[in-house]
């Protein structure tokens, strides 16, 4: 299952943008579609922000650059609990799943990644959860985010501080795993 | 004579002091009147018409007279060698005053002398009159030797001869109380004046002047018989001088113990001879001079021989003072014994019922008693401050042999009372104001007019006292100063040791209170500190808890979801509900640890019954438990979360269920008014089996379970109990081991 690159080849774009590739190489010749020369070689090459970029630009539905499937970045500092995750929404066949396992990682993955949603642990090794709720939501690049803290945390003032820093929603451990989906569903208005 | 006698003997009972002794008095008036020669001399000395020269014819008629004033005025001692051979011849010679002295000397001893003793007197009137004429005697020579007062020689004859008449007049009209009189005199010891007093009412000085007054008899005499007992006397007395000689003439005689007055009382003659001005060598010239002259005029006045110095007469003198003395001071040792043992009877008793537990109350009330049997009083009025700021008192009374103790605040005396600062040093005084107000508080009456106090001392302070009227025991058997202080130091012991007793119980039981209160605080720092610590734990446990549980949980959904195995559904469906209910035992001990704040409202217990049931009817329909919701109409709702009410009624009924019987069980839920206004009470009870006391007290310890070991995780109760304090209320246990348990949730009626 093909997940969503960050470069592309002038034949994926001609493929994801139904055009020949012909026109997609005098596009990146003539400047319109930016890109860069594999180095030592000819081969064009081209990042996913300027593909996403030209694609608007010439009114190209996106939908064919996301193949129709969410992008979800499970973050959590216990392997155990992203594997079985990561299984269970991959198993679902509809998201696209990327992991980390901190606060630095998820940043990166953020960037590279822009999930839909993000399954955040409240308690990271480098950052908590409140504190990455906030810097997300203060970022208007990344406002669209939805994010729901998955923790064992039992503390009532401590899972309201975590919706009051932005969290959509909060799931405790252990947890019954249709609501996961219902809740993910629901954030982004998929048929449940 | 004797008849007045008996009469007013028989009287004596009837009549006022004052009446008796006017009675006494007009019985001495009664005595024979004054020769006419003395009345004459008399008048003749008064009025200045009438001459010297009638008196002389007069007594010149009476040839006995003449000769007895003759040898009386002559004194060959004095230089008056020749014999004086008339009267006109001393009227030259010695001045008419020495011969009215001589007239009135003899006669009036002479009316006196014809007076019979009376039936029943004791007072031997040779004796008696031996003693007047020696007092007489020296009298005279002490006018002649004393250097600083001016006295009449035969004025302080005449003076002396008849300064003791009023005891031959009371002899006379009440021969047996005089008899009395001696007696006592001899027996104790007592002036015979007391001794007059005591028993008649009035003094032979009193009765002496009274006749001597009516005889119209020159001044100096008259005072002389009525004030020779006072050797100074102030300077306006007229006859000051001659009564000082006669005075001092009466000791003198006394101590030479020459007749006897009734009395053997001795007073020094120094100092006496010091204030009239008679040298030493004079002094001694008078004594060696007396007896000579005595055995002159013994004769005289009919008192037979006079033998100076007899050796038999100064021996049964000195015997009989002797005998005096001792019987004296038998009868002091006496008087002192009955006192002392007395005291030592009251300290016994009082030692014998004071206990070692009592208090200074009961102390109070026993030295109270010891103090009136001790002092034969009426009424005790016991006191003594502290321990503590009180002021604790017993009463005694005779009547009802009762003791009893009280205390009161000493500040209803008044600032600093000072009531226990007695004004001398004296252990027995007169009770001072500020005691006697303690009287008035603890009797709520005045106290007796001649109130007492014997103040209760310990270790040389005052620390306490004892107030009292004395009794009617006779003074001279009554308990003094001596028997006061063993008493005082006795109560003052007992005070103290009791005040040291009540001090130390008070200790201990500070120490205990200390000790109760310290267990507590460190139980309550135990639970706090471990309540926080399993708080602190359970947070944290249940993040690092939770995570495996939630992967466990979470695998066995997604392999549940996807198998067709039946049995293999079923395996994974008991891993997620055991990792679901591990997950739960986790919060709950968070939530044991650090609830909710309650959100207290008033709540309504019948909806909360309501909703209850609704919960309940299921599993209690299962079972087949009776069960009965019941709100009382005075305890219909709480003020509390209602949420949390609920927690810990779910927790009572799931334990009275766990508890009922298999064969009717039946739990039943009532409301009820609280011990005050301000709490309800919700009970639940069930027909079980009861509890132990043991398990009673340990039914509240988290995670406690009367259940077998491994089943159920039993924090129901402890977190019911904590959400009980947390609404403000509290939840407790009875049960009774036949008849089932009853858990009681008492909760805030309103909002405060």
């Amino acid at each position: 299952m093909p997940g969503v690159r960050s470069v592309y080849t002038t034949g994926q774009v001609a493929r994801i943008c139904k055009v020949s590739q012909q026109t997609i190489i005098r596009c990146f010749d003539t400047g319109k579609l930016r890109g860069f020369r594999v180095p030592g070689s000819r081969f064009r090459r081209i990042p996913i922000e300027s593909l996403r970029k030209f694609m608007i630009e010439n009114r190209i539905p996106l939908e064919q650059l996301e193949n129709g499937k969410k992008r979800v970045l499970v973050v959590d500092d216990d392997a155990a609990i992203v594997e079985m995750l990561s299984d269970l929404l991959r198993r679902d066949g509809r998201f696209d799943v990327r992991t980390a396992s901190n606060g630095f990682d998820a940043g990166i993955e953020t960037r590279d990644f822009r999930p839909d949603i993000m399954l955040l642990d409240y308690k990271l090794p480098d950052i908590n959860g409140d504190a990455l709720c906030r810097r997300l939501r203060n970022d208007p690049q990344h406002a669209y985010i939805k994010i729901i803290i998955i923790s064992g945390v039992v503390d009532p003032d401590e899972v309201s501080g975590l919706l009051a820093a932005g969290a959509d929603e909060f799931i405790k451990k252990p947890f019954d795993i249709e609501q996961v989906i219902t809740k993910m569903s629901e954030l982004l208005g998929l048929a449940a | 004579m004797s008849q007045s006698a008996v009469a007013i003997s028989s009287s004596e009972g009837s009549l006022s002091p004052a009446a008796r002794v006017e009675l006494i008095l007009s019985q001495v008036s009664q005595l024979p009147t004054l020769p006419a020669v003395a009345v004459q001399v008399l008048a003749a000395t008064q009025s200045a018409d009438s001459s010297a020269a009638d008196v002389v014819r007069l007594i010149q008629a009476d040839s006995a007279l003449t000769a007895k004033i003759l040898k009386l005025l002559t004194r060959a001692d004095l230089g008056v060698r020749d014999e004086v051979v008339s009267i006109d011849r001393a009227v030259v010679l010695l001045g008419f005053d020495a011969v009215r002295n001589a007239v009135l000397s003899l006669q009036v001893y002479e009316t006196f002398a014809s007076v019979e003793p009376g039936e029943g007197s004791v007072l031997i009137r040779e004796e008696f009159w031996k003693h007047s004429l020696a007092v007489a005697c020296a009298a005279e020579m002490a006018a002649r030797a004393a250097s600083k007062v001016r006295v009449d020689p035969g004025e302080a004859f005449v003076c002396g001869l008849l300064h003791d008449v009023g005891k031959i007049a009371l002899d006379a009209c009440l021969p047996k109380s005089y008899g009395r009189v001696i007696a006592q005199c001899e027996m104790k010891r007592v002036s015979i004046c007391d001794a007059e007093r005591a028993v008649l009412g009035l003094d032979h000085t009193q009765a002496g002047k009274r006749l001597l007054d009516q005889w119209s008899l020159p001044r100096s005499v008259v005072e002389c018989a009525w004030l020779h007992h006072h050797d100074e006397l102030p300077e306006s007395v007229q006859g000051r001088d001659v009564v000082q000689v006669v005075h001092w003439a009466d000791n003198v005689v006394r101590r030479q113990r020459i007749g006897f007055s009734g009395c053997r009382e001795i007073e020094p003659i120094e100092p006496g001879a010091l204030r009239l001005g008679i040298a030493a060598a004079e002094l001694a010239r008078l004594l060696e001079q007396l007896p000579r002259r005595m055995e002159t005029l013994s004769e005289l006045f009919g008192l037979g021989a006079f033998r100076a110095e007899g050796v038999y007469t100064r021996a049964i003198a000195d015997a009989n003072a002797e005998l005096g003395r001792l019987n004296a001071e038998l009868t002091e040792t006496n008087r002192r014994l009955t006192a002392r043992s007395r005291a030592y009877e009251a300290i016994r008793a009082f030692v014998t019922a004071s206990g070692e537990r009592d208090g200074v109350g009961d102390v109070c009330a026993a030295g109270a008693e010891a103090v009136g049997r001790l002092f034969d009083a009426r009424e005790v009025v016991t006191a003594a401050l502290g321990p503590g700021p009180l002021l604790h008192a017993g009463f005694w009374s005779a009547g009802q042999t009762r003791r009893a103790g009280r205390c009161f605040d000493p500040s209803v005396l008044g600032p600093d009372p000072g009531w226990l600062r007695p004004e001398t040093g004296e252990v027995l005084a007169p009770a001072p104001h500020a005691l006697q107000r303690v009287w008035r508080i603890v009797r709520e009456c005045d106290p007796p007019p001649d109130c007492c106090v014997l103040y209760v001392r310990h270790a040389g302070r005052v620390i306490g006292a004892a107030m009292f009227e004395p009794g009617l025991t006779p003074p001279s058997q009554r308990a003094g100063r001596e028997e006061g202080e063993s008493l005082s130091s006795a109560l003052g012991m007992a005070l103290a040791s009791a005040a040291a007793r009540a001090d130390a119980e008070r200790l201990s039981e500070d120490l205990l209170d200390l000790n109760r209160r310290l267990k507590s605080a460190q139980h309550e720092l135990l639970r706090t500190r471990s309540l926080s610590m399993i708080a602190e734990m359970a947070a944290g446990a249940a993040h690092e808890l939770n995570t495996p549980l939630a992967v466990i949980s979470g695998r066995a959904q997604i392999l549940a979801r996807e198998t067709e195995d039946e049995n293999l559904r079923r395996d994974l469906q008991t891993i997620i509900q055991q990792a679901r209910r591990a997950s739960d035992m986790v919060t709950e001990l968070s939530h044991f640890a650090k609830p909710d704040a309650p959100r207290k409202a008033r709540t309504l217990l019948k909806a909360l019954f309501e909703r209850q049931y609704l919960h309940w009817q299921e599993r209690l329909r299962e079972r087949g438990v009776e069960c009965a919701f019941e709100v009382h109409d005075e305890a219909a709702g709480v003020y509390a979360d209602a949420e949390q009410t609920l927690a810990v009624l779910d927790a009572l009924i799931a334990n009275a269920l766990e508890a009922a019987p298999s064969a009717q069980p039946r739990v039943q839920v009532n409301s009820a008014p609280g011990a005050t206004d301000e709490t309800v009470r919700i009970s639940v009870t069930d027909n079980g089996s009861g509890m132990t006391p043991d398990v009673v007290q340990k039914a509240f310890d988290p995670f406690y379970s009367n259940r077998q070991a491994g089943r159920g995780r039993g924090l129901g109760l402890s977190r019911a109990q904590r959400l009980a304090e947390i609404n403000g209320g509290r939840l407790w246990l009875e049960s009774d081991p036949q008849h089932g348990t009853t858990a009681t949730l008492e909760l805030p009626a309103r909002e405060d």
